[in-house]
């Protein structure tokens, strides 16, 4: 845990199912997706974090019409998940019907998960906690 | 402070991280600009210009704006040129030499300015820059892409770069699944509906209608503008901005100069520039983009002026939502309140603040580095009283907005007719 942390470990972790997030070392900001210098204080003194899993749902969308690589995955979810450490990731969100989306609520509870993609990628995710 | 700065590099490393903390409102310029003037604008047809090429377009725009309106190619002394992706587009990197070179304006000093969807602005910014420093009397200022030589998927593909390829394009989110997740954002919060957004497509559709240079000229009904074709829910097909060919020039030059092009030169008196992070989540408001507000608010500062100030607005409405939000990111409405004002008719073409009078990126089209000089040109035409059967009623002064990718830049600049 006390290697710095890099972009390439970041995806590594999550494509082996075990995400982490950045801390700021000065701070204690937990940031995710990686960035080079802490929101909120400047510094580029980074380390691992483990986080708890849990978040809720800020906003979302179902993409119809998708990238090649995706294509065969469409209609999927897109969303925007704020984690009970106070940053916030964008990830895959399962365990709704993408036909459905008027039934999806913002707010709600949500648990990490993972999903592993027709493209062979595993994708950051969450469901419904 | 600056002699401190200077004699004690230890204060440089305490001054970067007390700006790094400080807000962006504490360092806005407030420079006046006193001395840019468009004097000529242009653009090409957009559309899916099928046999025309990328310098060819270039060319029509830069000759529209130079010679057919009177200015000499060779009092031109620098040239600044918004393109987005012409090396996935069009195999072609280094375009701003060739595309001089082909336009007959070989020699000058030529740079690409590269912003995504805001090139065009970033372009015109450089220039405004250069003509308020002194340094030259008269530039050109050009955007142009050519996106319908390539497939679709490939145009989609190229526009993807645009977002950060790491952390979003990565699980599959697209552009208009960015623009999707504002407008749930926007829905959840402030009720707006599927159908207000419809209905600035119609709006986009109608001006368009009577622009012969828009790549859609027809009107459609809120009943087809609401076919639930989805491309990113809660976005349709007619939520969307179309893949464009085309190409938008502008001269700029000095009060001096100006004279001698003409009696009725527009004065660009506020510009703003601001960046936000690329990703989506890492914006702590989706109903709103940072970088809309930020620039908006320093063109006004250093204009002097107010949103009630300006008679209409050109904004980037890549998707219909953004129209919505950039309508309160500019100040012309309350947060929230954008969608009532499309409802209500307030941004139509004959409404108190009329919003892309000549039909808008859904409707005229959206050659990504063209967009922001074509936004330039549409403010000009307006203001200079040449807009035929888009012209607004009320033209003395106006704002633009432009903004790349995710909204991770935006440009704003305010223009004024020089006799007001």
């Amino acid at each position: 845990m006390s290697e710095k942390p890099t972009i390439d470990a970041y995806l590594k972790n999550i494509e082996e199912g075990h995400f982490r997030a950045y801390k700021c070392v000065d701070c204690g900001m937990i940031i995710a997706p990686p960035s080079g210098s802490c929101y909120g204080c400047g510094s580029s003194n980074m380390t691992w974090a483990e986080v708890s899993g849990k978040g809720k749902l800020v906003s979302f969308t179902v993409i119809h019409v998708a990238p090649d690589q995706f294509a065969e995955e469409a209609p999927y979810y897109v969303a925007i998940v704020e984690l009970a450490e106070g940053t916030r990731v964008s990830a895959r969100l399962l365990g709704f019907d993408p036909m459905k989306p008027e039934e999806v609520k913002l707010g709600i509870s949500l648990q990490l998960d993972y999903e592993k993609g027709k493209s062979g990628a595993t994708y950051l995710a969450f469901r419904p906690a | 402070m600056v002699t401190f700065i200077n004699n004690a590099p230890f204060i440089i490393v305490f001054i970067a991280v007390f700006m790094a903390r400080a807000t962006v409102e504490e360092v806005d310029s407030t420079l006046p600009l006193t001395n840019t003037n468009i004097v000529s604008a242009a653009q090409t047809k957009f559309g899916a210009l099928q046999g025309v090429t990328l310098r060819e377009m270039f060319s029509e725009a830069v000759d529209k704006a130079t010679i057919h309106a009177g200015i000499p190619k060779k009092d031109i002394q620098a040239a600044f040129i918004g393109s987005f992706i012409p090396e996935m587009l069009v195999h072609q990197g280094h375009t701003a030499p060739l595309l001089l070179d082909f336009a007959g304006l070989k020699g000058l000093p030529a740079t690409r300015h590269e912003d995504a969807c805001a090139s065009g602005a970033t372009a015109l910014r450089a220039a405004i820059m250069a003509i308020e420093s002194g340094f030259y009397d008269t530039v050109l200022v050009a955007g142009v892409e050519k996106m319908t030589s390539v497939s679709t998927n490939k145009a989609t593909e190229a526009l993807a770069a645009a977002a950060d390829d790491q952390f979003e394009s990565s699980i599959g989110l697209t552009f208009p699944g960015v623009f999707g997740i504002a407008a749930v954002a926007h829905m959840q919060k402030y009720g707006t509906t599927e159908e207000d957004m419809a209905l600035v497509s119609v709006k986009a559709h109608k001006n368009a209608a009577t622009n012969p240079l828009a790549q859609f000229q027809k009107e459609i009904t809120l009943e087809k503008a609401m076919t639930p074709r989805y491309v990113a829910w809660p976005l349709k097909l007619f939520d969307c901005s179309p893949i464009s060919d085309g190409a938008a020039a502008l001269v700029l030059t000095s009060n001096e100069k100006a004279k001698q092009y003409t009696d009725l030169p527009v004065k660009i008196i506020g510009t703003g520039q601001a960046s936000a992070s690329m990703n989506l989540c890492d914006r702590s408001d989706l109903t709103s983009f940072s970088a809309s507000v930020d620039a908006s608010r320093q063109a006004y500062k250093m204009a002097g002026l107010e949103p009630k100030d300006m008679d209409f607005a050109v904004v980037h409405d890549c998707f219909t939502i953004a129209e919505i939000i950039a309508s309160e990111d500019i100040g012309f409405f309350k947060p929230g309140e954008g969608a009532k004002a499309v409802r209500d008719g307030i941004t139509a073409l004959d409404g108190d603040k009329p919003i892309n009078p000549m039909g808008g990126l859904k409707a005229v089209g959206h050659p990504v580095g063209a967009t922001g000089v074509k936004q330039a040109v549409v403010v000009y035409r307006e203001l200079i009283g040449d807009a035929g059967p888009n012209q607004v009623a009320n033209n003395d002064t106006a704002i633009m907005h432009n903004f790349g990718g995710t909204g991770a830049t935006c440009v704003v600049n305010i223009m004024r007719r020089a006799d007001i």
